[in-house]
């Protein structure tokens, strides 16, 4: 176990790359039990004032926990929290946004038919005679986006704006309650490249005006580019900590995981077959506004890996909800094995060759108040080895779900657990442990990876190649430009609708990409072996 | 502060239905003392009324439909879904049954189950209109279902206070059944509508636990889009089910007018309020099978006990139906700090 060294220099002599540091932030002894799961186990953190401090783990390694312990939103059993050399005792978040703390979630929370200011100033409102005064709100949002260089038009309503503005509203409403320390929950995951480089910016501004951030992510390339220290948790503990600038995304990910990960995927040249999905004119049509899927054609044959990159939001969610069955399409037709599945249900998706890894595993993939064994048996359920059809054999459930439990190392106590309990990466090798064990000739993997470590993210990769190379068709669609340029062979680029280009592997790059998933078209080089639609 | 906290929020988990039948107790026993009875008295009442051996076969003959409206509500219900159509299904259950009996030209056992057979389907089928409207057209089955009974109570209404109208008495009943289409006594006021509905209980709890399709509806109650995604079938799902519990619904009408009526008499089947009792006693078990038709039993208990102790004592029976209400208040609270620190 390291001791907390930066703590103790601090008292003593300065540290060299961050003189005169104060600390800010101090969790001591933090413990979090989940009736067994000890969540946080005697955590010690300490943060100093106008750094960008990450915090890293694989998935349910306990930085959750400690992030809404730090933000008041839970108790912790045993340990404190000191601010500013004060011990803090929150009785809710409000406690601790009133003595300067700020998170921004992984999934925002604004009221999307209300306009910037409104959800800016919400709980806070300035007043004139009992009124809500809203020119003095709006001109008091827009002042602090322009000190912080937040390009947003508090006039705007939220539900028009994009994620990466959306994300800056989330920092405003922090900055207007005048966070001293901002939790940023896996603050990239929803961003373009150029999004992503625009926080970074952000960042800085507020770091500079004395202004502490904790950074909470899997990408290393991110904790290597915008963070001074890095505090790594493992099974609830802290295990590391050290200075960015003195490491390596290599030690980060051996402190994390307790190995070295290979964070390039192996895979031989593919080998494509038969056309096993195809798509001709989808449509997918809104109330009153233009198609949310409009007129996509979509050819996807055995063994190769098909990747649709595009920023959230841009008609890939309902593109796979009608290519599944989720929703019926207002136009075109869908083919599995050359069976025509179009309007059909799930389950006639399904029985075609389809196995999908959903977008969101807690709403879609799973049942969370169901077990683990109840889990796993979906989509087995009518068929043998787990029933005759019509009854089920309980045994033959369990050793179901046991059998997947250890072959994807998911880690519960027991196959009757709630699977509810589970961290997230846990729960997406739930449901990938299902869709995969079906060996079915076509997969559909939408965000695969989201929200998931490095250990489980190398894993899942590596079955998804391993799918390809059995022969499957795998359909790809991630926000992750990383994981695209790593696994796809072919590489769809979807913009409004539309699917604006199409590229192969080799000449995909995260700039052109970046520059097609932002629609200009006209400044990404696309070569002769791309096809802009 | 944290593990106070946590106690807090535990302390009323684990004890909550003897905690909530024991608040229901207290606050019956002031309404009693306040009102000049006994309490202690007026209980003893309840208990000899439900639970002295002399009095199952009425216990029993009151849980029969009581529970068998359970398993209407319950059935549904384990798949998120509700079915307020109880009372124009068990009307139609009745009025079908009555019909069957007096106008098939069957011998006598054959009468009977061609009877409860005739019953279950109309009632099934009535039910499932709203779930095919709901898959069809999404008209909620919260409403439609509710909506439906009007129409079934009205036409039944009519039906019995004109065209099937018993000529030789002044009342808004048909004519008595045929003796051969009577259910078999097995002791004093107890038929075999009792047996049947023990194996409808049983089969439901075997369909719920050891069945794929008893798997997919737990599964689609859970979470419904998951059930989906996974690849049940939710449009047929919800119109089979639905139709299994209207055909219990339909059951039930058979067996009051079969074993006990002998007749379809307006309003005779609704009065009791079955369809409500049940709902609520689905609803306190969350649509698990065993557990609501224990808390069916509990409350045909209470209402059998409940006229035992009116014949008995000065105090009315309308006590029992506040015990209802405050236990199942009680409990709802439970549920709602439940959801609350989860």
């Amino acid at each position: 176990m390291v001791v907390d060294s930066t703590a103790r220099a601090s008292d003593k002599t300065p540290e060299p790359r961050l003189p005169m540091s104060t600390i800010e932030l101090e969790a001591k002894g933090i413990v979090k039990r989940y009736g067994p799961l000890v969540a946080n186990d005697h955590v010690d953190l300490s943060v100093l004032r106008g750094e960008v401090h990450a915090v890293m783990g694989e998935n349910g390694a306990g930085k959750s926990t400690l992030m809404s312990i730090l933000y008041g939103m839970q108790a912790p059993d045993a340990g404190r929290i000191v601010l500013r050399g004060t011990a803090m005792h929150y009785r809710s978040a409000l406690d601790a946004i009133g003595a300067g703390m700020g998170m921004v979630h992984q999934a925002f929370k604004l009221f999307n038919s209300l306009t910037v200011w409104e959800n800016v100033v919400y709980g806070m409102e300035p007043t004139r005679f009992g009124f809500i005064d809203r020119r003095e709100a709006a001109r008091r949002v827009a002042a602090l986006a322009e000190r912080y260089s937040l390009r947003v038009d508090p006039n705007a309503v939220v539900a028009q704006l994009s994620v990466g503005v959306r994300q800056r509203v989330e920092i405003l409403k922090a900055l207007y309650r005048d966070a001293r320390v901002l939790i940023l929950d896996e603050p990239t995951a929803v961003l373009t490249p150029q999004e992503r480089d625009g926080l970074f910016d952000i960042i800085r501004n507020l770091t500079a005006d004395d202004r502490t951030i904790l950074f909470v992510t899997h990408k290393l390339h991110e904790v290597m580019a915008i963070t001074d220290r890095v505090t790594v948790l493992r099974d609830g503990k802290v295990v590391d900590r050290m200075v960015t600038a003195e490491t390596s995304a290599r030690e980060i990910i051996r402190a994390m995981t307790g190995r070295a990960v290979n964070l390039t995927v192996e895979k031989r040249p593919a080998n494509p077959g038969a056309v096993v999905l195809e798509a001709r004119r989808l449509t997918v049509a809104t109330d009153g506004g233009k198609p949310v899927v409009d007129h996509v054609d979509l050819s996807l044959r055995a063994g190769e890996i098909v990747g649709i990159a595009g920023v959230a939001g841009n008609g890939q969610t309902e593109l796979i909800e009608a290519l599944t069955g989720l929703r019926v399409p207002d136009g075109g037709m869908v083919s599995i094995n050359g069976v025509v599945v179009t309007s059909l249900d799930v389950e006639r998706h399904r029985s075609a060759g389809l196995a999908y890894i959903p977008e969101d595993r807690a709403t879609t993939g799973t049942a969370l108040a169901a077990s683990a064994a109840d889990n796993l048996a979906m989509g087995f359920q009518a068929k043998p080895p787990l029933s005759n059809g019509s009854l089920l054999d309980a045994g033959a459930v369990t050793a179901h779900a046991n059998k997947l439990i250890e072959r994807f190392g998911v880690k519960i106590g027991s196959e009757t657990l709630p699977v509810g309990t589970l961290s997230g990466g846990n729960l997406q090798k739930v449901v990938v442990a299902r869709e995969l064990s079906h060996a079915a000739p076509l997969l559909i993997a939408e965000q695969p990876t989201r929200g998931v470590d490095v250990g489980a993210i190398e894993f899942i990769h590596g079955q998804l190649v391993a799918e390809r190379d059995r022969g499957s068709a795998v359909l790809l669609v991630s926000a992750e430009l990383t994981e695209i340029l790593a696994l796809a062979d072919r590489v769809l680029v979807m913009f409004d609708g539309r699917i604006l280009a199409e590229l192969p592997a080799a000449e995909a790059d995260e700039e052109t990409l970046g520059l097609l998933m932002a629609g200009r078209v006209g400044e990404a080089k696309l070569t002769d072996g791309t096809e802009a639609a | 502060m944290s593990e106070r906290s946590v106690r807090i929020s535990r302390l009323p988990r684990i004890p909550a239905v003897p905690l909530a039948i024991g608040i229901g107790i207290l606050i019956g026993g002031l309404l009693v003392l306040a009102s000049g009875g006994d309490p202690i008295a007026a209980y003893r009442e309840i208990l000899i009324g439900a639970l002295a051996p002399s009095n199952w076969p009425n216990t029993l003959n009151w849980a029969v439909p009581l529970v068998g409206m359970t398993l209407v509500a319950a059935l549904p219900l384990r798949g998120g879904m509700v079915n307020l159509g109880g009372d124009g299904q068990l009307v139609i259950g009745g009025l079908v049954a009555a019909m069957a009996a007096l106008y098939l030209p069957l011998p006598g056992p054959l009468l009977i189950a061609a009877s409860i057979l005739c019953a279950m389907i109309a009632s099934g089928l009535y039910a499932s209109l709203a779930a095919w409207g709901e898959t069809r057209f999404g008209i909620p089955m919260l409403i439609s279902t509710l909506l439906l009974s009007y129409p079934a109570i009205g036409v039944a209404s009519y039906l019995v206070g004109f065209p099937l109208r018993d000529m030789a008495t002044g009342l808004a009943q048909t004519r008595m059944i045929p003796d051969a289409a009577r259910l078999p006594t097995i002791s004093g006021p107890l038929n075999i509508g009792l047996i049947l509905m023990i194996v409808v209980a049983i089969a439901v709890v075997f369909y719920d636990r050891r069945t794929v399709g008893g798997y997919e509806l737990r599964m689609r109650g859970q979470n419904a889009k998951f059930a989906g995604y996974g690849g049940v079938r939710l449009a047929s799902q919800q119109v089979k089910v639905m139709f299994a519990s209207g055909a219990i619904a339909g059951l039930v009408g058979a067996i009051l007018v079969l074993g006990s009526l002998y007749r379809y008499q307006d309003g005779a089947l609704l009065t009791p309020g079955y369809t409500w009792s049940g709902l609520m006693a689905a609803l306190l078990a969350g649509g698990a099978p065993l557990g609501a038709i224990c808390a069916g039993l509990f409350f045909a208990g209470l209402q059998t006990g409940g006229f035992a102790m009116q014949r008995e004592t000065a105090i009315p029976r309308v006590l029992t139906m506040i015990l209802q209400s405050v236990i199942i208040l009680f409990l709802a609270i439970r549920h709602g700090v439940g959801r609350k620190s989860s």
